[in-house]
């Protein structure tokens, strides 16, 4: 398969489980070592890149999770903070230091995702839906051009799933950070996208406008059985 | 509503089992079994009746238990004396002053029957009758208890012993003063200090070479190492031979190393700890959420930023808990590494057991078993506390 984003896109990838979206996602910043094939992120090829290369293309590819992934026991000003770590030296780890200015950019972050009271509270002692935007937090402390987001409301209740993904419009709107998603639920990929890319076991089976995606499509990419489930 | 049908199970080929008696599989397993628990018994020299036949050996123990030796008092020994002569040569009169002894005949032949009157003594109080002869040797008579007037009075019989000039001397102790530790116990407390910080240096040694061990024995931060395979191998195998090697062999081997003493008995239980820690905290490591770690990889944080933020936070209450779970253990250790002259409590232990001390012995056995309790107690509530 071969895929290009421009910038400013808001990509949605769907497809059923196993299809290949996840996996396609995490090839982009190389959490996954993709097996053949070449990544190429604004001009630098992701896939040839050595270590301290690649932590910088890194810094640069934002990315929220299903699960969250937030570290449970440190608090979420910490876990905002995290999301710099790749601008910072290494060794400052070892004494937990961050300067003044990174920690006043997490507490505006954290301000922007409407949660700054939360800060200095344990990372599970959030909702599902907080949890998810301090993630988005944390990927806005990278400065990103791009957010990897993979299936972040697929935990989240309606209502939750829709402020969520409302924040990352904004990050796509406002910033104009590009941003390529996975979702599960076409009505959410028609609100939100402005590109929609389907796949089946590992091909690109749709790739066009959200309204294109008629009732035959959909059986196309889901199988004969699928039935649309709305979510408003 | 649909009832389903429940059939019985349909049993292809086989008709109905045969009841578990009639089969002589289980009488075969059953002798086998028999054979293997005779010769054990047989192999271990089982003799239940030498419970019996020793009994009256631990007695004194069982006794000493209940009388462990804690407190004294300023000891005073009050002395009275007679003097008794073989062959019928008249002794010199006593020395005056403090409490008298009379003998029924002050010169006789050895094998007479003499009794002893003492008084002056302070009353009811045991004491001990001696017999003393020419060259200051003494032997037991008897003891005896003062009445309330402070008189005693007991019959012996002279012993066969060499020369003529014989003393006897019986002898009351009293205790006075207020109460204080007693000499044992204060030799077992200082011990118990040294057992207690043996095994405090003994886990800190073990946990500060685990720490960084144990990063290199989990399976999921080594796979992305390169020659990660062969890393978490050496790491996992070093822990597993260094385990199977019991911390008293560890104690001996290091008692010639070092020489006799507690830095022997650290650094045996040092080694040990080692092995048994990294194990357990690689296995806590290896437990771990991967998301955080995916999480901040992400950000392109380096090797060290994803352990200090994503794993660290993960592992330290698992860390704690297991490594005051470690020095609970290595306290009980210490006690006995004394055994093998590896310092702390278990030497003066076994030279109290050696020399049938049973009081003292008795002494050392409840501090230990009051200061295990303890510290297990406290651990318990520490590590609830905690997870």
């Amino acid at each position: 398969m071969s895929v290009e984003v421009a910038r400013g896109e808001f990509l949605i990838i769907i497809g059923l489980s196993g299809s290949g979206k996840s996996t396609l996602l995490r090839c982009i910043n190389r959490l996954i070592e993709p097996t053949s094939g070449r990544v190429v992120f604004a001009g630098h090829d992701v896939t040839a890149a050595p270590p301290q290369e690649l932590r910088e293309i890194r810094r640069k590819i934002g990315m929220i999770f299903q699960q969250f992934n937030l570290v449970r026991r440190a608090s979420v000003l910490t876990n905002v903070l995290t999301g710099r770590l790749g601008y910072l030296p290494p060794a400052w780890a070892l004494a937990n230091y961050f300067p003044a200015p990174v920690v006043d950019r997490a507490m505006a972050n954290l301000e922007r995702v409407g949660i700054p009271e939360k800060a200095f509270v344990r990372g599970d002692a959030l909702s599902g839906g907080q949890q998810q935007r301090v993630g988005i937090a944390r990927a806005l402390m990278q400065e990103p051009e791009l957010i990897l987001a993979d299936e972040p409301v697929a935990s989240l209740d309606p209502a939750t799933s829709h402020s969520v993904l409302r924040y990352v419009e904004e990050l796509n709107k406002r910033d104009g950070i590009t941003v390529l998603c996975c979702l599960h639920f076409l009505s959410l990929a028609r609100r939100y996208g402005t590109r929609i890319l389907a796949l089946k076991a590992g091909q690109i089976v749709f790739d066009g406008r959200p309204n294109d995606i008629n009732e035959a499509r959909f059986a196309e990419i889901y199988g004969e059985d699928a039935i649309e489930v709305e979510i408003r | 509503m649909a009832v389903e049908e429940i059939s019985p199970p349909r049993r292809a080929g086989r008709a109905r089992p045969t009841l578990w008696y009639r089969s002589w599989r289980v009488y075969l397993a059953l002798f086998a079994v028999l054979l293997v628990y005779a010769y054990g018994w047989r192999v271990t020299q089982i003799r239940l009746a030498e419970l019996w036949r020793g009994a009256y050996l631990i007695r004194p123990f069982i006794g000493a238990l209940a009388s462990p030796d804690v407190v004294t008092r300023e000891q005073h020994v009050q002395r009275g004396t007679a003097l008794f002569y073989y062959g019928g040569e008249r002794p010199a009169a006593a020395p005056d002053g403090g409490p008298r002894l009379a003998l029924s005949k002050v010169t006789g032949a050895i094998g007479d029957r003499v009794t002893a009157a003492g008084e002056g003594f302070a009353p009811n109080r045991r004491g001990v009758l001696w017999w003393e002869n020419q060259v200051g040797q003494r032997q037991q008579l008897g003891s005896f208890t003062t009445d309330a007037q402070g008189r005693c009075s007991l019959t012996f019989t002279a012993p066969e012993v060499q020369g003529t000039h014989n003393m006897v001397i019986a002898e009351v102790l009293i205790g006075e003063g207020p109460l204080r530790p007693s000499p044992t116990l204060l030799v077992v407390l200082d011990r118990m200090v040294e057992t207690i910080f043996l095994a405090l240096m003994g886990t800190t040694m073990g946990v500060v070479l685990a720490v960084p061990l144990s990063f290199l024995g989990a399976k999921n931060l080594t796979a992305n190492l390169p020659a990660g395979g062969a890393i978490y191998g050496l790491t996992r195998t070093f822990f597993n031979l260094m385990r199977s090697i019991e911390a008293l062999v560890l104690a001996i081997i290091f008692t010639v190393w070092v020489g006799l003493g507690p830095f022997a008995g650290v650094l045996a239980l040092g080694v040990h700890s080692i092995a048994s820690l990294g194990k357990l905290y690689s296995e806590a490591i290896e437990s771990i959420d991967a998301g955080p770690i995916e999480a901040v990889t992400a950000t392109g944080a380096s090797a060290l930023q994803v352990v200090r933020y994503a794993v660290v936070p993960q592992i330290v209450p698992q860390f704690i808990a297991f490594t005051i779970y470690r020095w609970d253990i290595n306290v009980r250790f210490s006690t006995v590494i004394g055994f093998v002259g590896g310092g702390g409590i278990g030497f003066v232990l076994q030279q109290y057991i050696n020399l049938l001390q049973w009081r003292q012995a008795a002494t050392a056995l409840w501090m230990i078993a009051i200061v295990v309790a303890a510290l297990d107690y406290t651990s318990a509530v520490v590590r609830e506390r905690i997870i």
